[in-house]
């Protein structure tokens, strides 16, 4: 059997496997770290920064689902200073989301909205230039509208496509920066007819199913999105 | 007090066109007593105990990253040489790069010899494609006078990208991708370029390991201060009469550069380490240039009193927002947010709400970006907010 | 274009950023049907050439002149009145930077630090550099590019 390492989290001493990460010790020990990119089994993206933690020794906080766990690591995984940061990066992605949630067919079932509700992140603090992308809505079961897009890659990674080649790719820079498919060119209706994985894992609003008006309000009174 | 030559020992002294210009005054004397009389850990051991620390901004010590690669196990090793210095101000590697090609070229060699290294590349920034040809031309002789010795090295050049400056980056763009910063660990140590044990060395770096294994660690070790060991090669720009690059010992006071060998004068303000460096007020020229107080790729942009602090921070918050990768939050949406609020104190319409505010996301930013890039970005706006907040509340809307 | 098969075939993967610059070079910019072609010989998707190509500054998917002109607007370059040279630029060619002259000969860009700090204001014409640049050397300087 492999060797245990001992390390220490919220101030309790845990033993893990020494090829687990910091995340997936803290999950095993029922402790919740707010995640955006990460998919289990799927290799680490390491970009939206939202899990971050504080390790004792290091300079910076440190993403924990890509950072091993080590022998006698101290690790802080809710302390004011991890918080904060969390904090200003939820804002940071919905200073340049669009307010449609309102509208928004993710509305209630949405991660951005759920994790800025843990956070407790009201009105964001900062204001960035929204991307305005047009909808893309050709595809017969799926619709891609990229202004609500918080680049957080996972349907990147998690496409396989058809005959294993990937949908999606991320193209220019900074804070230009999109997720693209083909010569950045709308989806159109041929383009995919496979698992829906993306649909399934995109956090916000940027990729849903495609729902026919009125569909689900058959012989309802009111329906409310999500 | 005259400064002592390390790195630019040879640089106006060679014909950088001609390798024996090059043997005539001592040179790959060093890679022949580093291959004949020095096994690798002996390498790896002078450097560590020389002081050297990297010359790219980060400073973290030579001899330790090498050790860490000539220990790591692989197949195959690679030694890669940073030669894309896009640091704002930044051009000392350009002049290393014209005037003496071979000195860095035998520092390679030393390199692969102390890791275990058979293949290395020269990362050259596009900006300077007119040294290309000068550059293969001194590996040319280099390699026909025999002295790669089967050691394989080849100059890649970049597409534009000062992100690639950044070593995951670096290595990306050397597999032909996007140039993103990775996350760490793994280091590049164990894990660098197509996933074998790497080291990405700054091309002023490298100029030193030459005269280090010449000449041995104490005497290097004797120049310096206790954490800054050696000299420093500055890029000396901005409202100055000498704009150039000048070699210090590592410890000198920042006046002595900037007022004596630059000849500035009425200085409002220093940035050291361009766009990510730091900023100090013409009153702390007595601080020294060392690791230990502010030092960076050693960049050194002088403003005179006619300048305007918060035209300067917009601007250069404007650079790093538009060559940011894009990975990560808080880098690419954080300076996106920076240059929005300082163009609104620019224009004179600033909030005290949104200075504290500005402090929050600097904080953010340092702490949690995935690279240099993003957890230096905020520097200049932390410096001018704590060395000169006036001009901010100055621009407070009224 | 001129069809298939006239860039280089990439050796490998890590060739890609190379054979972009070669179109680039040959072309002006990186058309579509290089992008096809590089990513078919790579068997890789379109998506991951254009997201090579859309992230560096020397490459360029829209049509560019035959001559670039990419003057620095970094701070060291703006403290010696990089500003001057840009209006000079303008008014030399007529056009705006992110434009190119309408007979094809001059695209006008904007760079952030080229590294000549200490010949500023300074500019790159293709690969050239242009150091100590004054609004009357503007004039002759273009005149050299056809």
């Amino acid at each position: 059997m492999e060797k245990k390492i001992k390390l220490t989290i919220n101030g309790k001493e845990v033993s893990a496997r020494p090829d687990m990460t910091i995340l997936e010790v803290a999950k095993e020990n029922g402790i919740d770290i707010p995640t955006l990119c990460y998919i289990p089994d799927l290799s680490p993206i390491g970009a939206c920064r939202l899990c971050v933690v504080e390790v004792e020794g290091s300079r910076t906080l440190v993403g924990s689902c890509h950072t091993p766990v080590a022998e006698g690591m101290v690790i802080q995984t809710h302390s004011p200073k991890v918080i904060a940061t969390r904090r200003v990066l939820v804002e940071l992605m919905l200073a340049s989301h669009p307010d449609a949630c309102l509208v928004c067919d993710k509305a209630n079932i949405c991660e951005l909205r759920r994790i800025a509700a843990d956070l407790e992140v009201g009105l964001p603090r900062f204001r960035a230039r929204k991307h305005y992308y047009p909808v893309e809505d050709e595809h017969p079961r799926m619709v891609r509208d990229m202004s609500k897009c918080v680049q957080c890659w996972r349907c990147v990674i998690a496409c396989k496509g058809e005959s294993g080649t990937p949908l999606f790719g991320t193209a220019y820079r900074g804070f230009d920066s999109k997720v693209i498919y083909g010569f950045d060119q709308p989806l159109g209706s041929q383009a995919c007819d496979d698992c829906d994985a993306c649909v399934e894992i995109c956090p916000s609003g940027a990729i849903r199913k495609v729902r026919k008006a009125g569909e689900e309000r058959a012989n309802k009174a009111l329906f409310i999105k999500g | 007090m005259p400064q002592p030559r390390v790195v630019l020992k040879n640089c106006d002294v060679i014909d950088p066109k001609r390798i024996d210009s090059y043997l005539e005054n001592g040179g790959f004397k060093a890679l022949a007593k580093a291959r004949r009389e020095m096994t690798p850990e002996q390498i790896t051991g002078e450097i560590k105990d020389s002081g050297l620390r990297g010359r790219g901004g980060a400073g973290f010590p030579c001899g330790i990253k090498w050790e860490g690669a000539r220990t790591a196990s692989g197949d195959a090793k690679y030694v890669i040489c940073n030669a894309d210095e896009g640091e704002v101000g930044t051009f000392k590697d350009r002049y290393i790069l014209e005037k003496d090609p071979f000195t860095l070229i035998e520092g390679i060699l030393i390199a692969g010899h102390a890791i275990g290294a058979k293949q290395g590349y020269i990362y050259l920034r596009v900006e300077y494609h007119y040294l290309l040809d000068h550059l293969q031309n001194a590996l040319n002789q280099v390699k026909q006078k025999g002295y790669l010795n089967g050691f394989s090295l080849e100059i890649r050049e970049g597409a534009g990208a000062y992100i690639c400056g950044e070593e995951s980056a670096l290595m990306d763009s050397i597999e032909g991708k996007r140039g993103e910063a990775r996350y760490r660990p793994p280091f590049p140590t164990t894990s660098g370029l197509w996933g074998k044990p790497t080291i990405i060395n700054n091309v002023e770096t490298l100029m030193n390991i030459p005269p280090i294994i010449m000449n041995g660690a104490d005497w290097f070790s004797q120049m310096g201060t206790e954490r800054s060991k050696g000299t420093k090669v500055f890029s000396v720009s901005g409202d100055v009469d000498k704009p150039g690059v000048y070699e210090m010992v590592l410890g000198s006071p920042l006046r002595e550069l900037v007022e004596e060998l630059a000849m500035a004068k009425n200085i409002k303000l220093v940035q050291i380490g361009g766009a990510t460096g730091r900023i100090l007020p013409g009153d702390k020229l007595d601080t020294p240039l060392a690791f230990e107080a502010m030092l960076g790729a050693g960049a050194v942009t002088v403003y005179d009193q006619s300048r305007d602090v918060i035209d300067i921070i917009h601007r250069t918050m404007e650079f790093l927002v538009e060559e940011s990768c894009g990975k990560c939050t808080p880098c690419r949406q954080g300076t996106e947010v920076m240059v929005e609020v300082l163009a609104k104190f620019h224009r004179s319409e600033g909030s005290l709400r949104e200075l504290r505010n500005l402090e929050a996301l600097s904080s953010a930013m340092m702490l949690s970006s995935l690279c240099g890039l993003g957890q230096a970005a905020p520097n200049a706006v932390m410096d001018s907010l704590q060395y000169f907040r006036d001009e901010y509340e100055k621009r407070v809307a009224k | 274009m001129a069809g298939k098969g006239v860039i280089t075939p990439p050796r490998d993967r890590a060739d890609l950023v190379e054979r972009l610059k070669e179109t680039q070079r040959r072309y002006g910019h990186v058309p579509e049907e290089a992008i096809a072609e590089l990513a078919e010989s790579l068997a890789i998707p379109v998506h991951e050439v254009y997201g090579v190509a859309s992230f560096y500054s020397f490459l360029s998917l829209k049509p560019l002149g035959r001559n670039v002109i990419r003057v620095c607007k970094s701070l060291p370059c703006y403290l010696k009145s990089a500003e001057v040279i840009m209006k000079a630029v303008e008014k030399e060619l007529g056009i705006v930077p992110g434009e190119t002259t309408a007979d094809g000969r001059f695209s006008f860009e904007l760079i952030n630090c080229i590294g000549l700090c200490d010949h500023a204001p300074a500019m790159l014409i293709n690969h050239d550099a242009h150091v100590d640049l004054t609004p009357q050397k503007i004039k002759q300087i273009l005149k050299s590019y056809e």
